[in-house]
């Protein structure tokens, strides 16, 4: 397999070898020992082989020349024109926009009500301000299990502006996941309101196929961003608020967040407790401006680097 | 459809340019079932045209660079086998979804080629 060698070193002669085109050499390679081995099958001398097996790839100097960022801006790179270029994120976003479906809308709307109410009952319920049944309790825990999931799974199978729809069967996966999440968790509150601890054995199982149905479909997920959208995100770095480009910010952002109530709590229970209750309030309005500024600088404040 | 065993003129006929604006579908395609190495995707290609047709392995590089510049597949090197090792690629959630929209485009307009040329009316010779 030498001669493959050899000839692919020909095709590449000239040109700079960046890690991009070195990638691009190597996967060329590792596929023209495959078809090399093909020819040499059918009873062609390996030499022989290896020379029409280079032979027949074809033109291979615009896919180097792209590969090297060497290619002039309108050269031809296949079938597809370029993609066009866009002056500004608003116009990319205007050109691109995809309205939701109103029936999805409509739907959404009244699924979210729904599986509102349900979980408002629910609270009361395991809280003791509205007398249910065990029964009762366990089935609006399934009417919002199933809500979730409906509303997890179909808002994922819809197209936006910026993603792909997801695939029907991921779709469901997420929506049974969250589904399975919601009904575990609520019959967990019921087993223990209720003192029926039976009802852990039917909540347990749902929530672990829960969250490693979870973990599976997070593991496996591929892109679903549109092409004009990754296009603006390379060519401009600024769509997507802070906390999708910069990960370090957003877990800043948590923990400060959590600092700013923790203390914002403790200043009123301490200052209710010895100052009174009048007027402790403040350290909760207090809290809550420090968090919004907080959250306007993490969003919206400038790089640091 | 290709009947080369039938119609030996239509193997003339094919058209090689209209296989060629279809890469791209054409490539999701083959990865719709699993991950495949180039020469895989070349080959369930050629295979499918009856060995006489392809898509030259140069126009398949470019096609595979930029649907991973689009997000709509994903490469990654697999491991160590004979050969050496070999670039994989993965269609995406995207991948599924714009594969999905080309061939309701397609199939669409097939459709109406076939009206406008009456070939759904002609006898067959």
């Amino acid at each position: 397999m030498t001669a493959v060698h050899r000839l692919l070193d020909d095709a590449f002669a000239g040109v700079e070898l960046t890690a991009e085109v070195q990638d691009l050499k190597e996967e060329i390679r590792t596929n023209l020992v495959a078809r090399a081995a093909e020819i040499e099958a059918a009873g062609t001398a390996p030499s022989e082989a290896a020379r029409r097996a280079v032979d027949e790839l074809g033109e291979l100097h615009a896919v180097i020349a792209d590969a090297a960022g060497t290619m002039e801006p309108d050269a031809p790179t296949g079938s597809r024109s370029s993609p066009v270029a866009y002056t500004s994120t608003a116009q990319a976003v205007l050109a691109n926009r995809v309205r939701p479906r109103p029936a999805f809308v409509v739907s959404l709307v009244i699924a979210a009500a729904g599986t509102a109410a349900l979980l408002v009952l629910i609270v009361l319920g395991l809280s003791g301000v509205l007398a249910a049944p065990v029964g009762g309790l366990a089935g609006w825990v399934l009417g919002a299990g199933l809500g979730t999931g409906w509303i997890v799974g179909s808002s994922l199978a819809q197209e936006t502006t910026t993603r792909h729809p997801a695939p029907a069967p991921r779709a469901a996966g997420y929506g049974l996941a969250a589904g399975l999440v919601v009904v575990g968790l609520g019959f967990v509150g019921v087993a223990v309101t209720s003192g029926q601890l039976w009802l852990t054995v039917l909540a347990a199982p749902s929530v672990v196929a829960g969250a490693a149905l979870f973990a599976g479909l997070g593991a496996t997920q591929t892109n679903r961003r549109k092409a004009w959208f990754r296009e603006v995100v390379s060519a401009h770095g600024t769509v997507g608020d802070r906390f999708d480009r910069d990960p370090q910010a957003a877990a800043r952002f948590g923990i400060l967040t959590v600092v700013i109530w923790v203390a914002a709590f403790v200043a009123f229970v301490v200052g209710g407790s010895t100052l009174g209750w009048a007027w402790a309030w403040l350290a909760l309005v207090v809290g809550w401006i420090g968090f919004m500024l907080l959250l306007v600088r993490m969003l919206f404040g400038g790089h640091e680097r | 459809m290709i009947h080369p065993s039938q119609r030996p003129a239509a193997e003339e006929a094919f058209s090689a340019d209209l296989l060629r604006g279809h890469t791209d579908t054409i490539v999701l395609a083959t990865l719709r079932r699993g991950d495949r190495y180039g020469f895989e995707i070349y080959k369930t290609i050629r295979d499918a045209t009856g060995g006489t047709h392809e898509i030259k392995e140069a126009t398949l590089y470019a096609t595979y660079r930029r649907l991973a510049k689009d997000g709509l597949v994903e490469a990654y090197w697999g491991d160590e086998s004979q050969g050496g090792r070999r670039k994989y690629y993965r269609i995406t959630d995207a991948g599924r979804a714009v594969f999905r929209r080309n061939v309701a485009a397609w199939v669409a307009t097939r459709d109406v080629v076939d009206t406008l040329l009456l070939t759904d009316k002609e006898p067959r010779s």
